[in-house]
C-alpha cells in the first residue's frame, strides 16, 4: 500500500500561514500532506502537542515560525526555537527525533514555503510510515512516549526552558550570567532525571514494585533508581505501599 | 463547558471553480454531515457574497446554529467577515472556525483533486473538533489619543502633517536632518511641468508654522511602546529625550539614490548619476557637450530586480534641461524599456525626441562599456557595435531603501520585503496599512514613485490613520490570555516573557493580564510551569482536539 | 463623534469609490455612494484575477462590497447619475435621477425565477456581449445589492405594454411595474468623482480585425472568458470554433501609445497582458503566449519578478515589435504581420487567438457629468486634476481619484481613493 505521509503542521499566522497562502496564491504546488493548525506565534506551540501528535501516529511534525529578529511578537520564535530543542533532544534517544523540524518561513517566501514542505515530505517519507500507527506492536515505544509527555507537562523543565534566556542573558537569581553551554548540560541532566522518574511513576502506577524490578525494568542501576524513588517520595508523588521481608514496594500516588 | 447542546453548521465554498475544480465540494459537504454535532452543512458558490452571507444566516436561524465553520480561502482575508456574519445573526463572532480549503488546499494541490479533497476531509474533521471546544468571548473598549507621530519630513511627511493638521488632529513630526524638505531639497527642477523643486517646497511654511504640528529636527526615534491608539513615543535629539503619546504613527522616511560604486566606471566627476547632475544644473555649472546618460544602472538585474519607476522621467527631464542651456549639446538615452506612463508623461517622451534627444535600446546581456571619451553599445537594430561621444556620463540609478529601516521596522515590529521597502498589509486593497493595527506606510519609503503619487498616498495614509485617530475609543481582540490565579505559583515566568509588558503582579503576588495591552501570541501560556494561563481561542483543548481527530481518516 | 452634519457624495461605486466610502464612513461621515449600474463593484468584478498576486478579484472584492452595504454611515443608491449641481464647497446642492428599478429592494431575494421565465434576450454587457441575460436580470453573480433589475428598454411590458410573467412568477411580490424613475436632492460638502474607465473599443483600427476576424478578442473578452463565472465558465473557447486556443497573441497599446488613436500610455497594460497570459497558461499548460510590445512598462512592486515569472514559467514569450495587420486564414486562425524590433525584419505569425489590450478611457458618460460639475476635463477627457495637487479638480471642493484621471492599477486607484477622502475630510475640517 502506497504509504501517504501525513504531517502536522503547526504554522503562526503572521508569516508562516501567510507564506502558505502566498504559496497558493503563486499556485506553488507541493505535496498534499501538510495538516494545518493555525497558531498567533510559534512559540505557542507547546512540546506537549507535538508530543500527543506523534502518540497518535502523525508521521511528522513540523513548526514554522518567522524568521528570527522578525517575529510578529518580537521574540516570541526565539521560545520556539528553546522549546524544539528540548523536545528533540528527549526524543532523539527513542528515534522519532527526526519527526519533527522547525522552519522560518516569512509571509513573501511562498516559493520557499512549497520547498519546506516538499523536502520535508520526502525527508519523512525515506524514514518510513510512523512506528506509532501500529500501536500493539509498538507498546514499548508509546510507553517511552507517554514518560516523556509527562516530563513536558511538569514544573521542572517547562521552567528552566522559559528561563533558558534570561539565565544566560541576565543572569539567574543570583544574578550570575550561566553560559549556554553550562545551562545545556543542566538541561540535560534534568531532563534525563527526569525521564527516568517519569518511567518509574508510570511503572508504579500499574501496580507495586519493587527497586529491583524497577531497576530491571527500566536497565538503570539500583543505586540510581533508590535516589529517584527518594526524591519522589518527597515530592509526594510516590508512596511506601508494603513491606515483604526486607524488600519495600513502592506505589505511585494518584494525583 | 456550558451545558447547551453545541449545534454546528458548516458552510463549504466553491469559490467559483477556484475550490470546485479541484475539491469534491458536495462530497466534503456530505462528509461533514457526518461529524459529531454537525446538523446542517451546506456548499456555496461564493460563501463571501451576498448570497452566500445571507444563506450562514438564514443556516444558523433555521437550524440554531451556536457555531459555525467556514470552509473556503483563507482566514486571513476573510474572517473578519464571516465572524461579523455571525454576529449579525446572533452567534458569538469567536464560534466560527475557518477551514482553509483554497490557498492551502486546492490551489496547491491542483492536480491531486482526490488526495486535496482527503486533505480538506481532514481539515474539516479537525474544525468541527475544534469547534465543540470554541467559547464566546467579548471585545474590549479602549482609549484612543488623537494624536499622530509622522516619522520623515519630505513631501510625504509634509503632506500627511498638514492634512491631519488641517483636519484638528495633533501631529508631531519627526525629521532626522536638521531641516524639512527631504529629497526635495537636493532637485533641481521637477517633471513633467519642470517648475522648480523650491515651488513644492512652500508648504513647508505651513508645516512649521500650523498651530497643530511640533516639528523636531535632528531628530530620531528611540523607542516605541504601546498600541494603537496609545503609543508612548521617545525621540532623541542629540542628547536630550522626550516623551510623548500619539495614537497612531505613519511612517514616510523616503528612500535614497543610488551610488552605484563599481559600476560603469562611475567616479562621481565625469561619470555621475541622475542626483549629481540636479545639482550641476541648479548651480549651472554644466560644461558638457556630449552627453550619454545609461538607464537602468544597478536596476532590473538579478540583485536588485526591480524598476525603480521614476528614473526614466527623470532622465527625459534632465535631457530636456541639459538642452535648453546647450542646444548644441548631443545627448544620448541609453535604455532597455522606456518607462513613461500615463498621460502626461507619454507627451514628455515625444517631445523630448522631439528636441533631437537620442535613444538607442541596449540589452542587459551586453551593456554599455563607458571608456576615456566615449560608450561602447551594441546597436541592436543594426546589429553593430556603435562608439557615442561623451564627456559626461549621467547613470540613472535606482531609489533604493535605507540601510537603518531596518531598525525603524524592528522598533516598530513591521516588516519589509526583499528590498528593504517597508511590506504594507495587501499589495492591493490595503496598500499603506500594516499588519498592526496603528502604523501605516507612504511615499518612496513604501516603494520608489514620483511626486504626484507620493502626495496622493501620503494623503492615503492619513486617511487611513484618521479611521482610528477620529474615534475616542477602539474595540481590541477578545483573544487574549486569562490566569487562574488558583494555579497560579508567582514565580513570575510569564511576566519576564510577555514581549508587551500584559502582565503585572498583584498584591498577593500573583501574574494578571493587562487584557487591553494582550496581544495574544500565547507565550504565556506556552511557558507557565504550572499550566496556569489559559490562551483563549487558541486553547490547549481547542488543539489536542484538533491533534486527536487528525489520524481518525486512515 | 463630532461632524458638522455635511454628508459627503462618492460618484461611482467602483474599487475607488468604495475605498473613499469606506474611509469616510469609518472617519464618522455619512456618504452617499452614486452607482449608474445595478450594482455596485465595477470593473474590477469583471476581472477574474488581478495582478501582481494573481489573487480572485471577486474574491478580494466582495467582503468590501458587503462592508459598504452594511456600514450605517453608507447609503448606496445604484442605478442612479448626478443631473444637477449648484453651489459651492461646503454648501453643493446635487439632484440625483435615480432611475426605476421596477423591482423592490427590500422584497426581492434573487431566487432566479423571474429571469428563468423572462422570453426577452438582451447582450450581457457585464460579460462584454459574450452571453445573453433576460430583460429582468441580476447584474452579476456577487453583484450588491444581489437583488434583480428590469431593463426597460428591452422589458416586453414595459416598451410594448404585453407579458408581465416575471410579476405573477415572483413569490415575494417584489416586481412593480409602476415604479418611477425619481428625482431627489441631496446637501454635501465635498464630492468625489471615481467614475473608473471604459475600455477602447478596436473597431476602428480595422487593419487588426476586430469585429472582422472572429478570433481577434479585447483584454476584457478574454478576462471575461477565463473567469469561472463568465459565459464559459473559466474554459479558454475561442469564438469561432469553440476550439481551446494553444497559442495566443497578445497585442499591447491597442488605443494609446497611438499618435491616431490615443497618444498617451494606458500604465497596467503589460502587467494585465502577463497575467492574462499566465491564467491561459494556468488552464491549459500547453498554451504557449506571444507578447507583441513597444516598452514593457512595469515599475510597481513586485511588477519586475512578475514579468520574470511569466516568460520563466508561463511560456511567455515578449517581442519588442510593431504589428502591421492581422489577417486570418481559412480555419479562422489570425496571421500577424508584424516587424520585430530587435532585428528588424518582417515576420509573420500564425495563432490561435490574438487577445488585443485595450488602454483605459474615461467613461462615455463623463462629459456630461464633467458639465454638471463643472469640473474641467483633459485632452482625453480625464478629469482633469491639478499638478502637484493630484487628487484636486479644478472646482474647489470636486476631488477625483482613480480612472477617472487616468489610467492606474487598483493599488494606486485604492491609495488614491483613501487620499481623497482625506482631502474631502480635510474640506468639512471636522473629524
Amino acid at each position: 500500500m502506497e504509504f501517504k505521509p501525513k504531517i502536522l503542521g503547526f504554522l503562526c499566522n503572521w508569516c508562516s500561514y501567510a507564506g502558505a497562502d502566498l504559496a497558493g496564491v503563486s499556485r506553488i504546488q507541493y505535496p498534499p500532506s501538510l495538516r494545518v493548525i493555525r497558531v498567533m506565534c510559534s512559540g505557542r506551540v507547546e512540546p506537549i502537542f507535538v508530543i500527543r501528535a506523534l502518540e497518535n501516529g502523525l508521521d511528522g511534525v513540523i513548526v514554522m515560525g518567522c524568521h528570527l529578529g522578525d517575529c510578529h511578537y518580537i521574540d516570541g520564535n526565539y521560545e520556539a526555537v528553546n522549546k524544539f530543542k528540548m523536545l528533540q533532544k528527549l526524543l532523539n534517544p527513542i528515534g522519532l527525533g527526526d519527526r519533527i523540524r522547525l522552519e522560518w518561513v516569512s509571509a513573501s517566501e511562498g516559493v520557499r514555503f512549497g520547498q519546506v514542505i516538499t523536502e520535508f515530505t520526502e525527508h519523512i517519507k525515506s524514514l518510513g510510515p510512523s512506528p506509532l500507527r501500529e500501536k500493539e506492536a509498538n507498546q514499548q515505544l508509546l510507553e517511552e512516549l507517554e514518560a516523556i509527555a509527562r516530563v513536558v507537562e511538569d514544573f521542572r523543565l517547562r521552567a528552566l526552558v522559559a528561563r533558558k534566556r534570561k539565565i544566560t542573558e541576565e543572569g539567574n537569581v543570583y544574578e550570575k550570567i550561566i553560559p549556554e553551554e553550562n545551562y545545556e548540560e543542566l538541561l540535560e541532566d534534568a531532563m534525563n532525571a527526569e525521564v527516568i522518574r517519569s518511567k518509574i511513576y508510570l511503572n508504579l502506577q500499574i501496580g507495586p514494585l519493587s527497586v529491583k524490578e524497577l531497576s530491571k525494568r527500566l536497565n538503570l542501576d539500583s543505586a540510581s533508581v533508590l535516589k529517584h524513588i527518594v526524591t519522589l517520595r518527597q515530592q509526594g508523588k510516590v508512596a511506601l505501599d508494603r513491606i515483604e521481608g526486607l524488600t519495600p514496594y513502592y506505589i505511585a500516588i494518584k494525583v | 463547558m456550558s451545558n447547551k447542546e453545541v449545534r454546528i453548521g458548516v458552510f463549504v465554498c466553491h469559490c467559483g471553480t477556484n475550490i470546485g475544480g479541484v475539491i469534491d465540494c458536495p462530497a466534503l459537504t456530505e462528509y461533514a454531515r457526518t461529524l459529531p454535532h454537525v446538523v446542517f452543512a451546506q456548499d456555496n458558490l461564493y460563501t463571501c457574497s451576498e448570497a452566500g452571507l445571507a444563506q450562514i444566516k438564514k443556516g444558523i436561524e433555521e437550524y440554531n446554529l451556536n457555531r459555525v465553520i467556514v470552509a473556503s480561502c483563507s482566514p486571513r482575508t476573510h474572517e473578519p467577515l464571516f465572524r461579523a456574519t455571525c454576529q449579525e445573526a446572533g452567534v458569538n463572532p469567536y464560534y466560527f472556525h475557518f477551514v482553509n480549503i483554497r490557498d492551502q488546499c486546492s490551489w496547491v494541490h491542483m492536480n491531486e483533486p482526490e488526495k486535496a479533497t482527503e486533505k480538506a476531509k481532514d481539515l474539516i474533521r479537525m474544525g468541527v473538533a475544534r469547534a465543540f471546544y470554541l467559547q464566546a468571548l467579548e471585545k474590549n473598549q479602549v482609549d484612543i489619543d488623537p494624536r499622530a507621530l509622522v516619522i520623515g519630513g519630505g513631501i510625504a511627511g509634509m503632506t500627511v502633517a498638514l492634512n491631519l493638521a488641517n483636519r484638528g488632529f495633533p501631529v508631531k513630526l519627526i525629521e532626522r536632518k536638521d531641516r524639512l524638505g527631504g529629497l526635495l531639497n537636493d532637485l533641481n527642477k521637477v517633471f513633467p511641468t519642470l517648475d522648480d523643486a523650491t515651488k513644492l517646497l512652500e508648504i513647508k511654511d505651513q508645516v512649521l508654522e500650523h498651530k497643530n504640528i511640533t516639528v523636531f529636527t535632528s531628530t530620531m526615534i528611540k523607542d516605541v511602546e504601546g498600541y494603537v491608539g496609545n503609543y508612548n513615543i521617545t525621540i532623541t535629539k542629540g542628547d536630550e529625550e522626550e516623551q510623548f503619546k500619539v495614537g497612531a504613527i505613519i511612517i514616510a522616511t523616503g528612500a535614497e539614490v543610488l551610488e552605484p560604486e563599481g559600476l560603469f566606471g562611475y567616479d562621481g566627476k565625469k561619470v555621475i548619476t541622475q542626483l549629481q547632475l540636479e545639482k550641476i544644473l541648479k548651480e549651472k555649472t554644466l560644461d558638457a557637450k556630449n552627453v550619454v546618460m545609461i538607464q537602468c544602472t544597478g536596476a532590473r538585474t538579478d540583485e536588485r530586480p526591480y524598476c525603480s519607476g521614476i528614473c526614466c522621467m527623470v532622465a527625459l527631464k534632465n535631457a530636456q534641461l541639459i538642452k535648453e542651456l546647450n542646444p548644441d549639446a548631443q545627448i544620448t538615452i541609453l535604455y532597455r524599456d522606456i518607462l513613461t506612463p500615463g498621460t502626461e508623461y507619454e507627451k514628455f517622451y515625444r517631445d523630448t525626441r522631439a528636441k533631437g534627444i537620442l535613444f538607442l535600446k541596449y540589452s542587459p546581456d551586453r551593456p554599455p562599456y563607458v571608456e576615456e571619451d566615449h560608450v561602447r553599445v551594441l546597436n541592436q537594430f543594426i546589429q553593430k557595435e556603435v562608439q557615442i561621444p561623451a564627456d559626461l556620463v549621467v547613470l540613472s540609478t535606482p531609489l533604493v531603501a535605507y540601510e537603518d529601516s531596518k531598525n525603524l521596522a524592528q522598533l516598530l515590529k513591521v516588516p519589509r520585503e526583499a528590498n528593504g521597502f517597508f511590506l504594507e498589509a495587501h499589495v492591493k486593497l490595503r496598500p499603506v496599512d500594516f499588519a498592526t493595527d496603528g502604523v501605516f506606510i507612504c511615499g518612496c519609503a513604501h516603494w520608489p514613485k514620483d511626486i504626484n503619487d507620493t502626495i496622493s498616498q501620503a494623503l492615503g495614509a492619513a486617511s487611513r490613520a484618521s479611521t482610528i485617530l477620529a474615534h475616542r475609543t477602539l474595540e481590541v481582540e477578545g483573544a487574549v490570555a486569562r490566569v487562574n490565579e488558583e494555579l497560579c505559583v508567582g514565580c513570575g515566568i510569564c511576566m519576564k516573557l510577555c514581549p508587551y509588558d500584559a502582565i503585572a503582579r498583584t498584591e498577593d503576588g500573583l501574574a494578571h493580564v493587562r487584557e487591553v495591552v494582550c496581544k495574544g501570541c500565547g507565550l504565556c501560556g506556552a511557558s507557565c510551569p504550572e499550566q496556569a494561563i489559559t490562551i483563549l481561542h487558541f486553547t490547549n483543548d481547542q488543539i489536542l482536539a484538533q491533534i486527536k481527530v487528525l489520524m481518525e481518516g486512515e | 463623534m463630532e461632524y458638522d452634519g455635511k454628508e459627503i457624495l462618492v460618484i461611482g461605486g467602483g474599487i475607488a469609490g468604495i475605498q473613499a466610502s469606506l474611509d469616510l464612513a469609518e472617519m464618522g461621515f455619512k456618504v452617499h455612494l452614486i452607482e449608474k449600474d445595478p450594482c455596485i463593484g465595477g470593473r474590477m468584478a469583471q476581472l477574474d484575477k488581478t495582478f501582481p498576486t494573481n489573487d480572485c478579484a471577486i474574491c478580494i472584492l466582495a467582503p468590501k462590497l458587503a462592508d459598504c452595504a452594511r456600514h450605517p454611515n453608507i447609503k448606496i443608491h445604484t442605478l442612479s447619475e448626478v443631473i444637477k449641481l449648484e453651489g459651492e464647497v461646503g454648501n453643493f446642492n446635487v439632484t440625483i435621477l435615480k432611475h426605476a428599478r421596477y423591482v423592490k429592494e427590500d422584497a426581492c431575494i434573487n431566487c432566479g425565477e423571474c429571469t428563468a421565465k423572462c422570453p426577452t434576450k438582451v447582450p450581457d454587457v457585464f460579460n462584454t456581449g459574450l452571453q445573453f441575460r433576460k430583460a429582468i436580470y441580476l447584474y452579476y453573480l456577487q453583484g450588491v445589492p444581489s437583488v434583480m433589475a428590469i431593463d426597460k428598454d428591452h422589458c416586453i411590458y414595459l416598451t410594448r405594454g404585453k407579458c408581465q410573467i416575471c410579476m405573477k412568477t415572483c413569490p415575494r411580490d417584489a416586481i412593480d411595474f409602476n415604479m418611477q424613475d425619481e428625482e431627489f436632492n441631496l446637501n454635501v460638502g465635498a464630492i468625489i468623482v471615481a467614475t473608473g474607465f471604459d475600455p477602447y473599443d478596436p473597431t476602428p483600427l480595422t487593419r487588426l480585425g476586430y469585429g472582422r476576424i472572429r478570433n481577434v478578442v479585447t483584454s476584457l473578452e478574454f478576462e471575461r472568458l477565463i473567469c469561472a463565472s463568465g459565459p464559459t465558465k473559466g474554459h479558454l473557447e475561442r469564438p469561432s470554433d469553440k476550439q481551446a486556443p494553444k497559442r495566443i497573441a497578445f497585442l499591447q497599446c491597442i488605443g494609446s501609445r497611438d499618435i491616431n488613436n490615443n497618444p498617451f500610455c494606458s500604465s497596467v497594460c503589460c502587467m494585465y497582458t502577463t497575467k492574462e497570459a499566465m491564467l491561459a497558461h494556468e488552464h491549459d499548460p500547453q498554451v504557449e503566449s506571444y507578447i507583441f510590445y513597444i516598452d514593457l512598462r512595469a515599475a510597481g512592486k513586485g511588477f519586475q519578478e512578475y514579468i520574470k515569472r511569466g516568460s520563466k514559467e508561463y511560456n511567455i514569450t515578449y517581442i519588442k515589435s510593431v504589428v502591421a495587420e492581422i489577417e486570418e486564414d481559412e480555419d479562422g486562425n489570425p496571421i500577424i504581420l508584424y516587424e520585430d524590433m530587435g532585428t528588424g525584419e518582417l515576420k509573420m505569425m500564425t495563432v490561435d487567438l490574438v487577445v488585443l489590450a485595450t488602454s483605459l478611457l474615461p467613461r462615455k458618460e463623463v462629459n456630461k457629468l464633467a458639465k454638471v460639475l463643472g469640473t474641467e476635463l483633459d485632452e482625453f477627457n480625464f478629469i482633469k486634476t491639478t499638478p502637484f495637487a493630484p487628487l484636486n479638480t479644478t472646482k474647489p471642493g470636486i476631488l477625483a481619484c482613480g480612472c477617472a484621471r487616468g489610467p492606474m492599477d487598483i493599488p494606486n486607484s485604492v491609495a488614491e481613493a483613501s487620499g481623497a477622502a482625506a482631502k474631502a475630510a480635510e474640506i468639512l475640517r471636522r473629524w
